[in-house]
């Protein structure tokens, strides 16, 4: 199955989030190492097809806790041990994972998904509301984002649920940095990498090089700019003047996706989730 | 040698109101569980809690209203959603949160085991979780002409709460396959007492035959407790996986606060002692269950 991957031609039948899969793992390559955090079912995927294809070494930290391990398809948890069986090497989180991660040189891209992001790719896991100290809502919390937001990563966001609600002007809280105010805001706090992409279930985002604020790159085949303009909580102006339409998987990513990666249908736990 | 083989009951003892206690604790992994549940049944007051990913056993501390304030970087069940009792309680104000980054964590507690006033972190600048912590957190200049760091004051516990896999009665400290999460690594270095619950107490000569796997030795530790499935409904691998069943019976139940205090009279103050919790939870096929890691495919 894997040798047919280069030849496979676009797959007539798949759903937006095998779309979304195969954008995220377009951005992972030999040399690269990935991780994952909780719930986490697209990215995971995403590293699993990459490996199956194009990307056969791409190193992955699977929970942050164990080193290229060969689960037989996506568990219920991204973050349980089942995830990591067959591991090379368990990854200590305080002694080995964060070294890695802090260092630079290595876990140079990172995918995110926050309840809220923003027109200058920060992001928002902590609260809903005005009052941090009594919020309308609670969240879980930035756990590990906050880290990754300001340390050189390359982010790449996901979002499963395209809407005003997700997608806002300014977020609540910034639990991760992504361009703050936008310019050279970020630069002039001494962070270098940033947000890259954003793949959400209607388009892909990316942001201008100066003012870096969000922008449409394409669209999604049966989306309409202006159905995207209309789920977005601020202005998005278009990217280089076009938009393209979104590249969807191969009949051959699908069929990985749907029968080796993730069979129990995982993937689609976090659209329902989405939005509560 | 001390002998420092005790009962639950004397082990949390050594907890009083308003200490900040450390839990160990990942989502739905590895959490010292029958040390929470008897917190609650002593009925401790105003706990400031110190983890790094509260699951479910901050949902009945919040409950049961043991801890008024939280410092850790998120509270969730991961695949079986927030922490309903919890977010309540902050959403009304009687639960402070001090929200800091993992790396945040790692430094607080680092520093607070090496007796420096701080460490440094390049995590979470430019973050909003700065401003919200101006006692703990100072953006810094680099003193040798770099970019700025974020300065995380040292944080030292209380009481460090621990599931192992085996103890001595001295209390040396043993974890299998590995530590994975700083609980274990830094915690208890940092706490000024620590309370460890083991699957098993153990000879040791047993310990003498894998001392590579002894993770903390018997001076750190001021009492072990032998408590079998002693994280239970959380996993400890290898031993055992999370119990989903009951996870979603208090996922359900925390979302209404007498349904929830029903579930804590049933399975927290109810049973007396670790036996009676393990039979109130399923028994055997219970156990059988979460061996066999049936709920986490």
């Amino acid at each position: 199955m894997t040798s047919d991957w280069r030849t496979s031609p676009p797959a007539a039948d798949y759903a937006v989030d095998e779309l979304m899969i195969a954008t995220l793992a377009a951005q992972f390559r030999d040399g690269d190492q990935a991780c994952n955090g909780m719930a986490s079912f697209l990215p995971v995927a995403a590293f699993m097809l990459a490996r199956l294809t194009h990307a056969p070494d791409l190193v992955w930290l699977a929970s942050a806790a164990g080193l290229d391990p060969r689960p037989a398809r996506i568990p219920a948890s991204t973050l349980e041990a089942p995830l990591w069986r067959d591991s090379v090497m368990y990854i200590e989180q305080y002694g080995d994972f964060w070294d890695l991660a802090l260092n630079g040189r290595w876990l140079k891209k990172f995918c995110v998904g926050a309840a809220q992001l923003d027109q200058y790719g920060n992001a928002n896991n902590s609260i809903i509301g005005t009052s941090f100290t009594r919020p309308t809502i609670r969240l879980p919390g930035t756990a590990g984002l906050a880290d990754m937001g300001s340390i050189g990563k390359t982010l790449y966001y996901w979002v499963p649920n395209h809407s005003p609600r997700t997608l806002v002007r300014k977020v609540d809280f910034v639990s991760a940095a992504g361009y703050l105010g936008g310019g050279d805001e970020r630069e002039r706090l001494g962070l270098t990498g940033g947000p890259e992409l954003v793949v959400s279930n209607l388009a892909v985002m990316d942001f201008e090089a100066v003012s870096k604020r969000m922008r449409l790159r394409s669209v999604h085949p049966g989306v309409s700019v202006r159905q995207v303009q209309e789920a977005t909580g601020f202005p998005l102006p278009v990217s280089e003047g076009n938009v393209s339409e979104t590249p969807v998987p191969t009949a051959a990513q699908v069929q990985l996706i749907r029968e080796v990666i993730d069979p129990a249908g995982m993937r689609k736990r976090d659209f329902r989730r989405a939005g509560t | 040698m001390r002998d420092k083989l005790t009962s639950l009951p004397d082990a949390i003892s050594l907890v009083q109101d308003g200490d900040t206690v450390a839990l160990q604790n990942m989502a739905t992994q590895a959490s010292p569980m029958a040390l929470v549940r008897e917190l609650i049944r002593q009925g401790r007051q105003r706990i400031r809690l110190v983890v790094l990913v509260g699951g479910m056993a901050v949902d009945w501390l919040a409950a049961a209203g043991v801890i008024d304030r939280l410092i850790g970087a998120a509270v969730t069940m991961e695949q079986f959603g927030l922490c309903q009792q919890y977010r309540r309680a902050v959403e009304h104000g009687r639960i402070a949160v001090e929200e800091i980054s993992e790396t945040i964590l790692n430094a607080r507690l680092g520093a607070g085991a090496r007796n420096l006033p701080f460490l440094p972190t390049r995590g979470a600048i430019g973050t909003d979780l700065i401003a919200q912590n101006p006692e703990n957190l100072k953006m810094l200049e680099d003193p040798f002409g770099g970019p700025p760091v974020l300065a995380c004051r040292k944080l030292v516990p209380d009481v460090a709460l621990i599931h192992a896999h085996r103890a001595d009665r001295q209390g040396n400290v043993q974890y299998e396959p590995t530590i994975l999460w700083p609980d274990i690594g830094i915690m208890p270095k940092a706490a000024r007492r620590v309370i460890v619950s083991a699957e098993e107490i153990v000879d040791t000569e047993v310990l003498r035959k894998h001392p590579e796997r002894t993770i903390l030795p018997g001076f750190v530790v001021d009492a072990v407790v032998e408590v079998p499935y002693g994280a239970h409904p959380t996993s400890f691998f290898p031993r055992y996986g999370y119990d989903a069943r009951f996870h979603q019976a208090w996922a359900d139940a925390a979302r209404d606060d007498a349904a929830a205090a029903a579930f804590l009279e049933r399975f927290v103050s109810g049973p007396p002692d670790q036996p009676a919790y393990l039979e109130a939870v399923g028994g055997p096929e219970t156990r059988r269950r979460i061996e066999a890691w049936e709920d986490s495919a």
